[in-house]
């Protein structure tokens, strides 16, 4: 049924297309009820960010700003990972352990990565390590929990037959408890990055000179919203770019799981 | 008719308790029971009766509360390769290939790549599914992912294969085309096999002897011996009488 | 091969759904074809159908779970409409509501179908002593095995008395005996309640055992093959020869597609 086919291929190009205008026509519609103050029109926002894109800010391009960010997120996420990943396997895999190490963290967990701030500050400064400290709080959390359930929740069937062929504790955790975790693990690594991305804004509220965070904060102090509007605008696109870029790793690195398709 | 040869597996008294919750559920009580090297035993059974329990203990996977199991004469103590568990869910490894899977008992004991793989192909053939030794289980069909579980058992090279009721999830008519094979893969390579079901067809078309368990707490009620001529017929007379038979010493388990 | 003629089967009987022409594509893929067959008022028509014959398509089109491509269902001679007609289903799973105890679930579809309370009552007592749970009432499905639980919408769907009570092997894999066991229990409400049914299923021996008449689907695009009367008085003997032969010819028919 051709006719079918290319009805459903023009409605997912057509449909994204008509969300996005509709948002954007109530955002126009908005900014014009509101103040321009308060709520700056699309089409204003546009100019600014063509404007910010041509001119240095705090003596950076919004490249180097993007740079800055970026790497306090990739560096904090780096040893979030390294360190959050096997703690949290660990746990799930070994109840012991798990008995010990759980009430501490469920005692940490629920503070928010900007609870962290005046503690970093005072510990670290006001340099570049509060700042990945910050990110690293959250995406920590996220790696040690996600890895916790995958491991946890490992169907104890599989390892049942794993140990009807012979396989030793240790065959059993590398060859089967990890790999079975891994879609839950996943699913940590992408929520952590997010997460990372998304504390980099207050992680920068710590006396920033360079970063998105401080393109909004600047944006504030020299009060134009629609700077703020920018800033925002490129932590949304850069935190989704990352998050496809994941999606497409886990697909290319888990090819029996169709539903990722 | 089943070669009365040694015995090869010798359950004795064996009983096994759970607690769930605060009720204690007494699945086998003093369960003793014989099976002869290369016959094919069914273990036939209700509902909740104790048979699958009975088989991971003889499988080693889980131990017996009291009583043992002797494997040509010495206690079993854990599990092995030298016994197949074929499960009723596959019990697949979802991100292996079905060669992966199929030579897993072999790749865990060290054996070389090039051996394996030849083990695992000989019977991913056997079992009929050449041509997907690349293919993933979630990419197969119920049956075929049996067929897997069947090969995974065979390649193990153990002395036992044990099967617990492998076609349970699958429909009536996939069920009696893999009845259908299981035999005829078990006659081109004789094993011992310990088969748990609770469908009396399948038990009287596939079983040298079927030995029924009562409904909880799990007792050997009687054994019968199949000696009818294979392949066997569904609805032949005699195979209808047996069934008769059998069914009124069945236990019914609302 | 029928024991009984076909003309003289549908004689007095009035047809109570019909299902005209069904057809199902996929894109490009024809999974059902021209389907076209009636149900009889009070009714237990069976379908059997080779593995991959298209079985759950089907029941989501009677269903009206997704729309046919071509064709209708006619319930009393009109158009099938959810405001108008009852269509019950049975699935595979039991579909119990886990937070109703037993008698409540039965109750459930009543007061949806806005029945005064003392037929209601009357009903769900009935329904209760039907499927023998009645020492179980004040239980919660978690607390029942599989097939209590699957007997409680067995009896939840009866008490409403549908137009169409569709039921997809709702005994799966269970074991023999409590098959029949079941099975008989079916039959009992269903002469007490005296619904239409249809109860799908891959078993041939169940159908043989259930139905009055016996519809063979053939394999993608399905089609009706063909139609076996069951004219056995009840209760039926799986041993029987005239029942053995009925069933040995279904599976010959499946078997030649």
């Amino acid at each position: 049924m051709q006719p079918r086919k290319i009805k459903t291929k023009v409605m997912s190009v057509l449909a994204p297309l008509a969300s996005a205008t509709i948002f954007l026509l109530l955002w126009q519609a908005a900014s014009m009820i509101v103040s321009s103050q308060a709520l700056p029109s699309p089409a204003t926002v546009f100019k600014e960010a063509i404007r910010m894109f041509s001119i240095k800010i705090g003596g950076n391009s919004i490249w180097m700003h993007v740079f800055y960010s970026m790497r306090r997120v990739l560096i904090a996420y780096f040893w979030a990972g390294l360190l959050g990943l096997p703690l949290g396997m660990y746990m799930g895999w070994n109840r012991t352990f798990d008995k010990i190490v759980k009430p501490v963290f469920e005692l940490l967990r629920p503070i928010p990565p900007i609870a962290w701030i005046p503690i970093a500050i005072l510990w670290l400064g006001i340099g570049e390590s509060p700042k990945i400290f910050i990110c690293f709080v959250g995406s920590f959390v996220i790696f040690v929990l996600n890895s916790y359930i995958g491991m946890r929740y490992v169907d104890s069937l599989l390892i049942d037959a794993a140990r009807a062929f012979g396989a030793s504790k240790r065959q059993q955790l590398f060859n089967v408890a990890i790999p079975a975790s891994l879609p839950s693990v996943f699913a940590g690594v992408q929520n952590a990055l997010s997460t990372a991305w998304m504390c980099v804004l207050a992680a920068e509220m710590v006396g920033a000179r360079e970063g998105v965070g401080f393109l909004i904060l600047q944006g504030m102090d020299l009060n134009k919203p629609a700077m703020i509007l920018v800033g925002m605008a490129l932590i949304g696109l850069i935190g989704a770019i990352l998050a496809v870029m994941l999606r497409l790793l886990e697909k290319g690195l888990c090819p029996w799981r169709k539903e990722l398709v | 008719m089943a070669q009365r040869a040694g015995v090869k597996i010798q359950c004795r008294g064996i009983s096994k308790s759970f607690t769930a919750q605060k009720d204690v559920l007494h699945v086998l009580e003093d369960v003793s029971l014989a099976v002869y090297e290369n016959e094919f035993l069914v273990i036939l059974g209700p509902g909740q009766g104790g048979k699958t329990t009975l088989l991971n203990i003889i499988g080693g996977l889980l131990m017996p509360d009291a009583g043992d199991v002797l494997l040509d004469g010495k206690p079993i103590e854990g599990p092995g390769p030298d016994r197949g568990i074929v499960f009723q869910q596959y019990a697949l490894f979802p991100w292996k290939t079905v060669e992966e899977n199929v030579a897993f008992a072999l790749t865990m004991a060290g054996v070389q790549k090039g051996e394996r793989m030849a083990a695992a192909h000989h019977y991913i053939d056997l079992v009929g599914l050449k041509g997907f030794e690349k293919a993933y289980p979630a990419q197969l069909s119920g049956g075929m992912k049996q067929r897997v579980g069947i090969a995974r058992a065979y390649t193990a090279n153990p002395e036992i294969l044990l099967m617990d009721e492998p076609f349970g999830a699958l429909d009536a008519q996939t069920r009696y085309a893999m009845e259908k094979d299981i035999l005829s893969i078990w006659q081109k390579e004789l094993r011992t096999v310990v088969f748990v079901t609770n469908n009396i067809e399948e038990a009287i078309y596939l079983g040298d002897r079927v030995v029924v368990m009562s409904a909880m707490p799990g007792k050997v009620k009687s054994s019968y011996v199949i000696d009818t001529p294979r392949p066997r017929n569904y609805t032949d007379p005699k195979f209808l009488e047996i069934r008769k038979m059998i069914s009124n010493d069945t236990d019914l388990v609302l | 091969m029928q024991t009984q003629t076909q003309e003289t089967y549908r004689t007095g009987k009035e047809v109570k759904v019909r299902v005209e022409t069904l057809t199902k594509c996929y894109d490009d893929l024809l999974v059902l074809d021209n389907i076209s067959f009636d149900i009889y008022h009070g009714e237990m028509l069976c379908i059997v159908g080779p593995t991959g014959c298209g079985k759950t398509t089907f029941l989501n089109c009677l269903s009206r779970f997704i729309p046919m491509t071509e064709g209708d269902i006619l319930v009393d001679g009109t158009p099938a409409d959810p405001t108008r007609h009852n269509i019950a289903f049975v699935f595979q799973e039991p579909s119990a509501i886990p937070w109703l105890t037993v008698e409540d679930n039965i109750r459930f579809g009543l007061r949806i179908k806005r029945t005064d309370p003392k037929t209601i009552e009357d009903l769900v007592e009935r329904m209760l002593d039907l499927v023998g749970l009645r020492r179980y009432r004040k239980c919660f499905p978690k607390q029942l095995s599989a097939s209590m639980e699957q007997r409680v919408v067995i009896a939840r769907n009866f008490a409403i008395n549908p137009d169409l009570l569709l039921m997809d092997e709702p005994y799966g894999q269970l074991d023999v005996k409590l098959r029949y066991y079941l099975e008989d229990e079916l039959i009992r409400i269903w002469k007490e309640v005296g619904s239409t049914v249809l109860f799908i299923t891959h078993n041939i021996e169940e159908a043989v055992y259930l139905a009055e008449r016996i519809l063979i689907l053939s394999p993608k695009p399905s089609t009706i093959k063909e139609e076996v009367l069951v004219d056995l008085p009840r209760p039926r003997q799986f041993d029987a020869p005239e029942f053995v032969k009925i069933r040995d010819y279904v599976t010959e028919c499946i078997k030649w597609w």
